[in-house]
């Protein structure tokens, strides 16, 4: 899929259309499988009985902790007043919106009654449960990270609207709500305001990224997920996230488009790779620990063990692990000293696709201990398999293919490349 | 003078300590002392096994019945339309010591899942049950994660988490359905602190484990077994109330500090280099 990317151009080329068409059939499998979902049952979603919280929990947790990382990545332009980090900005905070929808989108369709959800949030909320938190704050994120893509974009949709006609002028003119003034005053109090609610945005998504590793954390009952660790480790690993998905949109929308990489975004991209780099490190800190100090707990331990020498063992040190953490560290590095970009989003990628597989595990291993069984049997005799059922794979295709597809046209349709600063 | 009927100043400030410190001890305290609580009471060294309690109940709550389900020895798992199950458990240590085990909801005095139900779905009546509210359940199954016993499961039809009841539709008039059901009396249900005398001197004869008087800090659903859960491989929850309250401070406040340290880093980046 990467590969078609790469070969499509902005023009409407024929490597462009494959690259929708390939998008909108992974959209249909997924509305396939919901169909089905609502005709026949929701049992198809779910490849285990025993463990409820799958991989559409799993993606949610990616998607979502990628938002907030993206926030917190783009805010260290428009926020904390970086200039360097200013020319992605905007890519990352319209990243944040379409990632944290679809992530919003996975966890709707795990729901048994999302318009529920949405009705008793309000009319009865349970505020000793961090879930309800966790709801709450991140539809305040929402809000503060589409206003402040507003702001950011304002005065580049107004110039669009205006030297636009017809049809496409009034749609330009809808989004802007009728604010086209682009004096030098506006776009200074538009900054001001950007600055007010990015930093909005950032404190309502820590605070709900935190309240979502407390979901995990606050459940005294699962062994792995129980403590002060997930609250913490989410905070830091999203970061990291954050930063591969602003790499792999930049890196590959500039490749795709045939634009050359200016010096400064050049600079810009390696010195991120840099950090990124650190972050990883910082990640793998937090892996070390929580597997000593899981293996000291007897309860935790049979979790961890899950993991060391389980069912789980390939994709924890594959994935987590090799691909996840330890060979992007060595190639962020290299590449950043020897300047090159293909090396940047080589790793990039890694990381995505290990994150994205350790979730999965944590959510699921996470889920399993500690297992009823009156036999004291083993968990691998009572659960025939870990992997994910046919349709919630459609289903979470479809997600990633509709963010992919929201992205593609935001980047033909939206202002997301910063010129005006 | 001072032989007055009424209480002294010092007797008054002492009962208004007192009262005061039975206040700030909470409802735990009451709730111990709760008189209408009511409790079931399972006897495994009675239980013959023949899944009565499992008909009853399907009957009673209108579930739907499994193919093969009743069959005498077949090992079953709870879900959303299997309230309650009976299964052959075998000591690990004697494998020849095997009983039967009727496992269901253990209606927590204080239930985790109440804590963690987001839209306040669940809630622990005062006669005992913890009940699930259908209509508002929303389907989300964190009250399955926070569960040291992993009860409430999803009803993949209906769409939203079910459990057992403790038949809060019939007691305290009539008996829960599956105590009704029960042939030998290996099902018992009354007051809670008559089933627990009961319970506990029943307990000093065969010589076994009473499952439940300080289990998640204690529960509405009592198991008389003939040894020690751990040795029918049974995975119990701790001796204390799970998932406190203060506990879920404590974490999401490690979650503040992350959150402090994260924005600090950021603000200190920030200042690198710009002046290059």
């Amino acid at each position: 899929m990467m590969h078609n990317i790469t070969q499509t151009g902005n023009t409407n080329s024929p490597a462009y259309y494959i690259w929708i068409s390939i998008l909108l059939a992974c959209i249909v499998l997924a509305g396939y499988a919901l169909v089905m979902s609502l005709l026949i049952n929701m049992e198809i979603f779910e490849f285990s009985l025993k463990i409820p919280w799958a991989m559409l929990v799993s993606n949610y947790v990616f998607f979502v902790g990628s938002s907030i990382g993206l926030c917190i990545v783009s805010s260290l332009g428009y926020v904390f007043g970086m200039k360097r980090y200013e020319p992605i900005g905007r890519r990352g905070v319209f990243l944040a919106i379409i990632t944290i929808i679809f992530g919003m989108s996975s966890i709707g369709f795990h729901l048994g009654h999302p318009e529920r959800a949405m009705i008793y949030s309000l009319l009865t909320p349970n505020i000793r449960s961090a879930m309800w938190w966790m709801t709450t704050l991140y539809s305040f994120y929402i809000v503060f990270i589409v206003m402040g893509y507003w702001f950011l974009a304002r005065v580049e949709l107004t110039k669009i609207a205006n030297s636009s006609t017809g049809i496409k002028q009034r749609i330009y003119s809808l989004m802007v709500l009728g604010k086209r003034d682009e004096s030098h005053e506006s776009v200074k109090k538009d900054h001001k305001k950007s600055q007010i609610v990015g930093a909005l945005a950032l404190i309502s998504g820590l605070l709900a990224l935190l309240m979502e590793g407390a979901v995990f954390g606050h459940t005294e009952a699962r062994a792995l997920w129980y403590g002060s660790y997930y609250p913490v480790y989410f905070l830091f690993s999203s970061a990291s996230c954050g930063y591969a998905w602003l790499l792999i949109a930049t890196i590959i929308t500039y490749k795709v488009k045939k634009e050359e990489i200016s010096g400064k975004l050049k600079n810009l991209i390696f010195e991120m790779a840099k950090i990124f780099a650190l972050l990883l490190c910082v990640g793998l800190l937090f892996t070390s620990y929580k597997l000593s100090s899981g293996l000291l707990d007897p309860i935790k331990s049979k979790s961890i063990m899950l993991l060391l020498k389980g069912p789980f063992s390939l994709p924890f040190y594959l994935f987590e692990i090799a691909i996840g953490t330890v060979f992007p560290i060595f190639i962020l590095l290299y590449s950043a000293k020897k300047e090159k970009i293909g090396g940047v989003l080589t790793a990039s990628i890694m990381v995505l696709v290990g994150v994205f597989v350790m979730r999965y595990d944590f959510v699921v291993v996470g889920g399993v201990y500690p297992l009823f069984s009156p036999m004291g049997r083993d968990i691998s005799v009572l659960l025939p398999s870990f992997f994910p059922a046919l349709m919630e794979i459609y289903i979470v295709g479809g997600i990633i293919a509709a963010c992919l597809l929201a992205y593609t046209l935001g980047v033909k349709y939206l202002p997301l490349k910063e010129e005006s600063h | 003078m001072r032989n007055h009927k009424g209480i002294t100043r010092r007797q008054f400030l002492g009962s208004l300590a007192v009262a005061s410190a039975g206040l700030s001890l909470g409802d735990t305290a009451l709730a111990e002392e709760e008189p209408k609580r009511y409790a079931k009471l399972h006897d495994s060294t009675k239980c013959i096994g023949c899944k009565r309690c499992m008909s009853a109940c399907k009957r009673w709550n209108k579930l739907k019945v499994d193919r093969f389900e009743e069959l005498t020895d077949r090992e079953t798992d709870l879900t959303g339309h299997t309230w309650v199950v009976v299964n052959l458990t075998r000591d690990i240590k004697n494998g020849e010591d095997l009983s039967y085990l009727h496992w269901a909801c253990q209606h927590c005095q204080k239930p985790a899942c109440a804590g963690a139900c987001p839209v306040k779905a669940i809630r622990k009546m005062p006669e005992g049950p913890v009940v699930i509210d259908e209509k508002k359940c929303i389907g989300c199954r964190y009250c399955y994660q926070s569960c040291p016993y992993k009860v409430p499961r999803f009803d993949f039809g209906k769409r939203i988490t079910r459990k057992c009841t403790m038949c809060y539709d019939r007691i305290p008039i009539v008996k829960p359905a599956c105590v009704a059901g029960c042939p030998v009396g290996a099902l018992d249900f009354g007051l809670r602190k008559d089933v627990l005398l009961q319970a506990k001197k029943r307990v000093e004869t065969v010589g076994g484990y009473l499952l439940g008087e300080y289990e998640a800090g204690g529960t509405d659903f009592l198991t008389i077994l003939k040894t020690k859960p751990e040795d029918i491989g049974l995975v119990v929850a701790p001796k204390k109330v799970v998932s406190e309250d203060l506990d879920k401070i404590r974490i999401t406040s490690s979650g503040f500090l992350g959150a402090g340290v994260l924005v600090g880093l950021m603000y200190i980046y920030s200042r690198t280099g710009e002046g290059e």
